[in-house]
């Protein structure tokens, strides 16, 4: 039988055989055991590293978890485990450790490995008394088992990991923080986001978000103390947490916002000078972008008759005015941005700019939205790169924005993990935008959606390397009646969803976008309210006509549905102008359709493999790449176009990186 | 004849484990072990208790040491020597070593030395019965085996 691992004899040589014993003993399963993580085997594979000095008890429990069809590692040593967690970040499910070890504490031990991995901990002892267990608890540990251990325990621990993945997501749904792909993370925030297919693979398998209370709440709290830890935690920049800092800025202007007095307006424990120093500087980047982005756009169309003008001013002026306009509900940009900044840096250079971009949005000028919309736009589409990371956090709390988008959720979960891998982007920024919309959603209800999406939507336009507007695929996008697709954007969030649809014509990413932000978190309050045309959309719609919009004054957004976008609306229209020859039939009442499934692959492109889309999203494109999408067909459920969208939410995110995404909106 | 050795070993070895049971020095824990022990892992048992034994002798030295020590005082590392020797104990099963561990946790926790060391002297001789009366128990398996084995060429013949 295989000779206990005498991991904790010596150093090198312990390390060494330990290492090795635990490839021996998880090599071949390790790559089966992601495949098993999720198969139907489960729990069977169950990647398990149980960790205690005691020889007797560790080799018992090797051969007890192993009877439970588990992939076992054995270590004697704390220290020992902790680096084979680190080198081997995603190879391991769970964590069962023992109390008292010589070189290194069982809670030591738990607090790394939630904080660097996210891992549950189950804590096991001789030691049973309240007091013992107790304090067990009030380290996080997942669950303490008493010793002796008995095999019928040991077959339930796949609980603890399935409760820490499905917590972690619902608990993003409400903060929409990305503390989850932070915590997977080890590399600082402050440079470009990374992401990797990897990541997303690490966030749908692992689960473990570590949404744990100690985790949320510390949100900007930094442990030191420990010599051994050789990462900080990091900040996690919730919505909350950035609302206090974007406010702060506003207040003190942000020519003169300095870390420090933002730190001391911000009042949050825990929250250092450094952190606020770097997320600024992020932040300083994203309104940079912004005023880019609009400059840009403004040079680039017919130049809407604001856009030049503000292009200059583009700064927090415009955010600010933007923000009172309420065309786009701070909160919905601050959700954005936070979004956008909370995404691990999966996107490089786009990454940044999002911030910004969302930023800026968030306050606004009043002048055409626009502009705002314009990189509000942008930062979606940029974001595909973190979108496999932030893809599953948003898809899975979807469920809370609405029924439709509950179910969509449901649909995206099953199809997240797949996702994850194709695009990475289009999950990012599908997963942004969803958040982004669904925060908006929440707050604002169909008003200020229209408003929002509208404004979106056109910025979309703007943005030439955007979306590809596949307006017949819009059709297809929203099923054709649409109604469903557009009805049901009006329905929760639907109107955000709808006006995105429209922006998407051609990209999925665009409506996927809206459907997936709202389900994510509703707390991108108006941005997509003013996508969300609400039903009215795909009458109005969107083709092209600029004068249609219905509501808004700008009309300019015919695909908008410009309903609700009051200022951005006339920028957009001439923008659209541009598109809308293009697309003319595109912005049809189909198209519009789409915009409202939001979530509708319409645009995605097929580099994204977004497997789940729906063949919808494929017609949406044109054809294009976005294919692939097999999307969900958005159309399909009249109030669930979330549902479908979330699928699509994927591959949606791609398109927006699309180019096209431009003619989505002239659609 | 040699079978019958190999039925009466058995018997023997039933015999002895209901006693052991019986006294209370194993628990329900034991028979886990003994099912963990198959074709995979043949000599399961065995293994874990000779580690088992291994490890106990080295606390229950420090213990004594700790103890012996005129200016004995740290309680809190004869408390982690105590959890682990209780942990162990408790996971092949040894009941009765585990009940003296709580009584020994216990004395130390009131810093009582002089309970503590009666409570350590208990627990040595509970371990020298436990250890002798496993080795009787692996004796009379190997005995089992090897009979159980010198048996089947017999029987082909």
């Amino acid at each position: 039988m295989a000779a206990l691992q005498r991991v904790a004899q010596s150093s090198a040589s312990t390390t060494a055989s330990s290492y090795g014993s635990c490839k021996g003993g998880a090599a071949s399963s390790f790559s089966a055991a992601n495949e098993m993580a999720v198969s139907d085997r489960f729990p069977a594979g169950l990647r398990v590293l149980v960790v205690d000095d005691d020889t007797t008890c560790l080799r018992i429990l090797e051969v007890l978890l192993g009877r439970c069809a588990y992939q076992v590692t054995a270590c004697s040593q704390a220290t020992v485990a902790l680096n084979l967690l680190r080198e081997r970040k995603g190879c391991f499910d769970v964590v069962l450790s023992d109390v008292h070890m010589p070189d290194m504490d069982g809670f030591k031990l738990l607090e790394h490995v939630g904080l660097e991995m996210d891992l549950p901990v189950i804590m096991m002892s001789a030691d049973g008394r309240t007091s013992a267990v107790m304090q067990g608890i009030r380290h996080g540990a997942c669950d303490y088992l008493i010793k002796p251990i008995h095999e019928a325990e040991l077959k339930n621990i796949w609980q603890h990991v399935v409760r820490k993945k499905w917590n972690g997501n619902k608990e993003l749904d409400h903060s929409g923080s990305l503390e989850d792909n932070d915590r997977n993370k080890r590399g600082n925030s402050d440079v470009e986001y990374t992401s990797s297919v990897n990541e997303g693979t690490e966030v749908i398998l692992k689960g473990p978000k570590k949404r744990s209370n100690t985790k949320e709440d510390d949100d900007g709290d930094m442990e030191n103390d420990d010599p051994s830890t050789s990462k900080k935690p990091r900040v996690v920049w919730s919505v909350e947490l950035h609302q206090q800092f974007v406010s702060a800025v506003n207040q003190l202007g942000l020519d003169k916002a300095v870390p420090k007095r933002i730190l001391e307006l911000m009042n949050v424990p825990g929250l250092s000078r450094e952190n606020v120093a770097s997320h600024l500087q992020k932040f300083r980047l994203y309104l940079k972008r912004l005023a880019q982005q609009q400059s840009g756009i403004s040079n680039g169309f017919c130049g809407p008759v604001e856009s030049n003008a503000k292009l200059g001013s583009l700064s927090r002026f415009d955010i600010q005015a933007l923000a009172a306009s309420g065309q786009i509900p701070p909160q919905t940009l601050a959700v954005l941005q936070a979004e956008l900044l909370g995404q691990p840096a999966g996107n490089l250079v786009p990454a940044m700019d999002q911030p910004a971009i969302l930023h800026a949005s968030l306050q606004g000028p009043k002048r055409a939205p626009v502009e705002h919309g314009v990189p509000f736009v942008q930062p979606l589409i940029k974001c595909q790169s973190n979108v496999s990371k932030h893809f599953p956090q948003s898809i899975i709390p979807a469920e809370d924005v609405s029924s439709g988008f509950g179910s969509w959720r449901s649909n995206s979960l099953s199809t997240v993990a797949p996702s994850n891998n194709l695009g990475g982007l289009a999950t990012h920024n599908s997963s942004m935008l969803m958040d982004i919309m669904q925060q908006e959603q929440r707050q604002h209800k169909k008003t200020q959606q229209q408003s929002v999406l509208t404004e979106s939507s056109r910025l979309i336009n703007v943005q030439p390397s955007c979306l590809v507007v596949p307006s017949q695929s819009s059709t297809s996008f929203q099923a054709g009646n649409s109604p469903a697709s557009v009805n049901q954007s009006c329905s929760f969030n639907r109107s955000t969803v709808i006006d995105y649809s429209i922006l998407s014509a051609q990209s999925n990413n665009s409506s996927l976008n809206i459907g997936h932000i709202p389900t994510g978190n509703l707390k991108t309050p108006s941005i997509l309210d003013g996508y969300s045309a609400h039903g009215s959309v795909p009458t109005t719609s969107c083709s092209v006509n600029a004068g249609n919009n219905t509501s808004h004054q700008n009309s300019a957004v015919p695909f908008c549905d410009s309903r609700q976008l009051p200022g951005v609306l006339h920028d957009m229209s001439n923008i659209q102008g541009l598109y809308v020859d293009k697309s003319g039939e595109m912005l049809d009442q189909g198209s519009l359709r789409n915009l409202g499934f939001v979530g509708k692959e319409t645009g995605i492109p097929s580099q994204f493999a977004v497997d789940d889309f729906e063949s919808q999203v494929s017609n949406l494109n044109h054809g294009k790449i976005y294919v692939e999408n097999s999307g969900n067909p958005v159309k399909e459920e009249p109030s669930m176009n979330f549902v479908d969208n979330a699928k699509v939410g994927i591959p949606i995110l791609q398109e927006f990186s699309c180019s096209d995404f431009m003619s989505v909106f002239t659609e | 004849m040699l079978g019958l050795g190999v039925d009466r070993l058995r018997a023997d070895m039933n015999r002895l484990l209901a006693m052991l049971f019986h006294q209370g020095v194993l628990d329900e824990q034991f028979l886990q072990l003994q099912q963990l022990q198959d074709e995979s892992s043949p000599n399961f048992v065995s293994e874990v208790v000779n580690i088992y034994f291994h490890e106990s002798e080295k606390l229950l030295r420090n213990l004594r040491e700790l103890l012996m020590d005129r200016e004995f005082s740290d309680y809190k590392k004869m408390g982690t020597h105590l959890n682990q020797f209780m942990g162990s104990s408790s996971s092949i099963g040894a009941k009765r070593i585990r009940n003296v561990c709580v009584a020994f946790r216990a004395a130390s926790e009131h810093n009582n030395r002089a309970g503590c060391l009666r409570a350590l002297e208990v627990l040595e001789h509970e371990y020298c019965y436990l250890k002798n009366k496993l080795h009787e128990l692996f004796q009379i398996e190997q005995q089992r085996v090897l009979a159980a084995g010198v048996r089947y060429p017999m029987q082909n013949n």
